[in-house]
């Protein structure tokens, strides 16, 4: 689980490394999970192991895992993204410390105590009910990241928009947001090493992922299986973090690379 | 509502108990890492790569999931604290880490030209002049490690660790019962509230440690 | 070197030591250059040496090896006859006072803990820590009650640079370092620290190293100018007066700027040039007696004076033609200089009235003679004159790599 607000790299030194890490951390994840596999196939596996460490399980559950991750960061962007635009517009901008106070409140509470809570709350169990207390988790560093790359903006770049006779709508596709798409992409990165992470929770409501190898590893003390389960947690969540740092090399504007 | 107050009511004694160990194991493990995070500051804040390094290694700590470090501390240091506080510990370095190099780095360099001129010692520059004005990065590194870890630590009672998550995990396992939904309620709210009360103690530790020179 | 003009002190307190730089070399691995190659001069006790340079030429960098805040790749340093590379450094500074350019005040403490940070190195005990601190503010004149307990940054930038000298001062050192001290101060208060640090000089004498790359501020305060070229290479080490009156080569000359002599007119006061006379007389004396003080000379003026002998009026012959009395004769006398104005002072008030001269008055107002353009431009010669000569003179403290061209 990453800390809260990232902001983006902008130190020559800094860059670099995050250039190396570009390259470094993929070939990290590879090894990860070839070798934990490769270990673990190697081994005489009991039936009740095989059961759980079989190629079709694994893919079933790293591809739940990922869903949920996606589809958390999808709700998350369509939710906080205009909702940072629209506190940052004129007339909104005292409402920020509020919904910032809940979205606060919301990465303070333990994400597991959200999931079971809603579990407990609506008595059902299944992939919503992992995902949608996930997005409240990992809403506040791209609702503050939008907001924050907002006010960012210089105040004279905008009024140099006005100035040429952009409207107030067309100031803020060509200009504002391009100018906080940066801090928002730190945001999204950081946002979506939260929801991985909180995933690999959701086995707890019955939503999937590859938690469910490290709980039944747990359980039966079967360390393989668990090893497995938190090696490839690990290694699906270093992949993330590696497409989230691409997003934030190449998505922004090429003039503020 | 009034299932709820009579629940808190009734555990007092225990929601206390859970509540102070929930917040000690959290205070204990931010005051190692702070440890941790400071000599390895000290050690690389001058070297741009060894920042660089320091930075990116914490940083790919708190990539892993929680639940993931948990479940692959359990098979070498056994359940209960062990693992928890290792967990802890790591988790909470990245940002103590980062605040101490960019407090440290941030330093006007006039300043620590002038401490060498008249006379101080490399240790005696860091010991009185940068680390005190590197503090409120410090310190607010702490506080963001504070919170993270507050949420991290419920986890930990999936292997036995200690604090209010085992209030959070006994609602789950009683599902349909009438206490789970109070349990796992008074677990998250009570971990949010305490969070927010080490915040608020944090900061003013941190108005009180810091000098009014610098203080905004 | 030239007689020497007096230092700054007043002769009595040198409480500095002397420095002595030999074949001192600074360079970097993996350039080619060096930063300083091979600097010898000796800075005198009690003085105030001035490094002048363009950017980049190593003066700064030169000083610096005299704390050793950078070491030298090779060559000898001495202070007060104590080799300066066999002390440990941290003991070596605390014996150097160091002021730079943006003060470098800590800003978590106090302006009393500031000052008193090399008294509390060395060991001095809280009192006498105290008494010292307020000592030293008081002298840099910051009143010690309400400055002590302030923190730098409610301070000015004036006042944060005084703060940085009194915390140099503190251990009473008797070498002084100051680089660029007053370069991020506005000129106002830039011209008062500058007074305010020839005012100390004369109080205690130390022996004060001084890099700039402003000559003017050079001029005023330097007792010797070091003029660095490149590599920190000593093009000329003189007196302000001799370099401006005789700059060693074009690289000097161009670094002094076109108004050598109006800098050189700084540098003298008016009690040092010789006065012109005027006839005068006192409100109750006889009219026709001035008139004929006044006839056979060319200028046909003369000048009322009061009972204490101050000038009150100019008065012509035409004036003197049908006057009976002195009593309110003649054109009231608007500007007058004093016998402790500069030169330059003197040529501002002759160009402001488009006079031919003015009227010198001395200490108490009273009358001492006219000064005329004609006076100013013989100065000017004699000056060049003199150092013209001293090309011929050894000049046993004029060293340096590079060897003085003489101007044709």
């Amino acid at each position: 689980m990453t800390a809260a607000v990232t902001t983006k790299p902008t130190a020559p030194a800094a860059r670099r490394s995050e250039r190396a890490r570009l390259l470094v951390q993929p070939i990290l994840v590879l090894f990860l999970v070839v070798g934990v596999l490769g270990w673990a196939f190697s081994r005489d596996l009991t039936a009740t192991q095989k059961g759980s460490l079989n190629a079709a399980n694994i893919a079933t559950l790293t591809w739940q895992h990922v869903l949920i991750t996606v589809v958390v960061v999808v709700i998350v962007v369509i939710v906080a993204v205009p909702l940072g635009i629209l506190l940052t517009r004129p007339g909104f901008t005292k409402l920020a410390p509020v919904f910032i106070g809940i979205a606060n409140i919301g990465q303070a509470a333990p994400a597991i105590g959200l999931l079971v809570l809603l579990f407990l709350a609506t008595g059902t169990t299944g992939f919503w009910i992992g995902v949608l207390p996930i997005a409240f988790y990992s809403l506040l560093p791209v609702l503050r990241n939008t907001i924050l790359g907002l006010q960012e903006v210089n105040p004279a770049v905008i009024d140099a928009g006005r100035g040429q006779g952009m409207t107030a709508g067309l100031v803020l596709r060509k200009v504002e947001f391009p100018l906080a798409v940066p801090y928002i992409l730190a945001g999204l990165r950081t946002s979506l090493v939260l929801a991985v992470g909180t995933a690999t929770l959701s086995f707890l409501v019955s939503a999937g992922g590859l938690g469910i190898l490290i709980d039944t590893g747990y359980k039966l003390r079967d360390n393989v299986t668990l090893v497995v389960g938190a090696v490839l947690a690990v290694a699906l969540a270093l992949l993330v973090d590696w497409c989230g740092a691409l997003a934030e090399e190449f998505l922004g504007p090429k003039g503020l690379r | 509502m009034q299932q709820l107050w009579d629940f808190v009511s009734a555990r007092k004694q225990q929601l206390l108990t859970d509540s102070l160990l929930h917040v000690s194991a959290v205070v204990q493990s931010v005051v190692i890492a702070t440890i941790v995070a400071v000599a390895i500051g000290i050690l690389v804040y001058r070297s741009p790569a060894g920042s660089a390094i320091a930075t990116a290694l914490a940083g790919t700590i708190l990539t892993i999931p929680s639940f993931a470090l948990l479940g692959l501390l359990i098979p070498i240091l056994g359940l209960g604290v062990a693992p928890t506080v290792t967990a802890l510990v790591l988790y909470a370095l990245l940002p103590i880490i980062r605040n101490t190099i960019l407090g440290l780095a941030s330093v006007d360099p006039a300043v620590t030209d002038a401490a060498r001129g008249v006379g101080m010692s490399r240790t005696t520059v860091l010991s009185r002049i940068e680390l005190p004005l590197a503090w409120p990065s410090i310190l607010t590194g702490m506080r963001v490690s504070t919170q993270m870890l507050m949420g991290i630590l419920a986890i930990a009672a999936y292997a036995k660790g200690p604090g209010l998550g085992n209030l959070i995990f006994s609602g789950l396992s009683r599902v349909g019962s009438p206490t789970a939904i109070p349990q796992a309620l008074t677990g998250t709210v009570l971990i949010v509230i305490l969070a927010l009360v080490l915040d608020g103690v944090l900061a003013v530790v941190g108005r009180l440690t810091t000098s009014r020179g610098i203080r905004d | 070197m030239t007689d020497l003009d007096t230092p700054h002190t007043n002769g009595s307190t040198v409480s500095g030591v002397d420095i002595v730089l030999e074949d001192v070399v600074k360079s970097y691995p993996g350039q080619e250059k060096a930063a300083v190659d091979n600097v010898s001069m000796r800075i005198p006790a009690g003085e105030i040496v001035v490094l002048v340079g363009p950017s980049g030429c190593g003066k700064t960098t030169t000083m610096r090896m005299i704390n050793r805040l950078i070491e030298p790749t090779s060559g000898k340093i001495t202070i007060g006859g104590k080799d300066a590379l066999s002390i440990d450094p941290d003991k070596l500074r605390r014996g150097i006072g160091y002021s730079i350019q943006q003060a470098g005040l800590f800003p978590h403490l106090t302006i009393a803990k500031n000052v008193g940070t090399v008294p509390g190195l060395i060991g001095w005990d809280k009192k006498k820590i105290a008494d010292r601190t307020d000592e030293m503010l008081d002298l840099v004149g910051l009143e010690p009650g309400l400055y002590r307990e302030r923190y730098p940054r409610q301070l000015s930038g004036g006042q944060q640079q005084r703060v940085g000298v009194a915390r140099a001062l503190a251990a009473d050192p008797p070498v002084l370092l100051m680089d660029e001290p007053f370069g991020a101060v506005d000129p106002i208060t830039r011209a008062l620290l500058q007074d305010e640090l020839m005012r100390l000089q004369s109080d205690l004498g130390k022996t004060i190293v001084f890099v700039t790359h402003d000559f003017n501020e050079a001029v005023k305060l330097g007792d010797r100018i070091a003029v660095l070229g490149n590599q920190s290479h000593i093009m000329q080490y003189d007196t302000p007066e001799a370099i401006l009156a005789h700059p060693a080569n074009d690289m000097v000359a161009g670094f002094i700027g076109a108004d050598a002599s109006l800098k050189q007119l700084t540098l003298t006061r008016v009690a040092e040039v010789e006065l012109l006379d005027c006839p005068t007389a006192y409100e109750d004396g006889s009219v026709d007696d001035l008139r004929a003080a006044i006839s056979p000379r060319k200028i046909k003026w003369g000048i009322v004076l009061d009972a204490r002998d101050r000038p009150i009026r100019w008065v012509s012959l035409h004036h003197l033609a049908t006057a009976t009395s002195l009593h309110d004769l003649g054109d009231p006398i608007d500007e007058v200089m004093s016998t402790q104005s500069t030169l330059q002072d003197a040529l501002e008030a002759l160009l402001a009235e488009s006079s031919a001269s003015t009227i010198v008055t001395g200490l108490h107002g009273e009358y001492r003679g006219l000064i005329t353009i004609d006076t100013l431009v013989a100065h000017l010669s004699a000056m060049r004159e003199e150092h013209a000569h001293d090309d011929e003179d050894a000049e046993p403290q004029q060293d340096g790599a590079s060897e003085r061209g003489t101007p044709s």
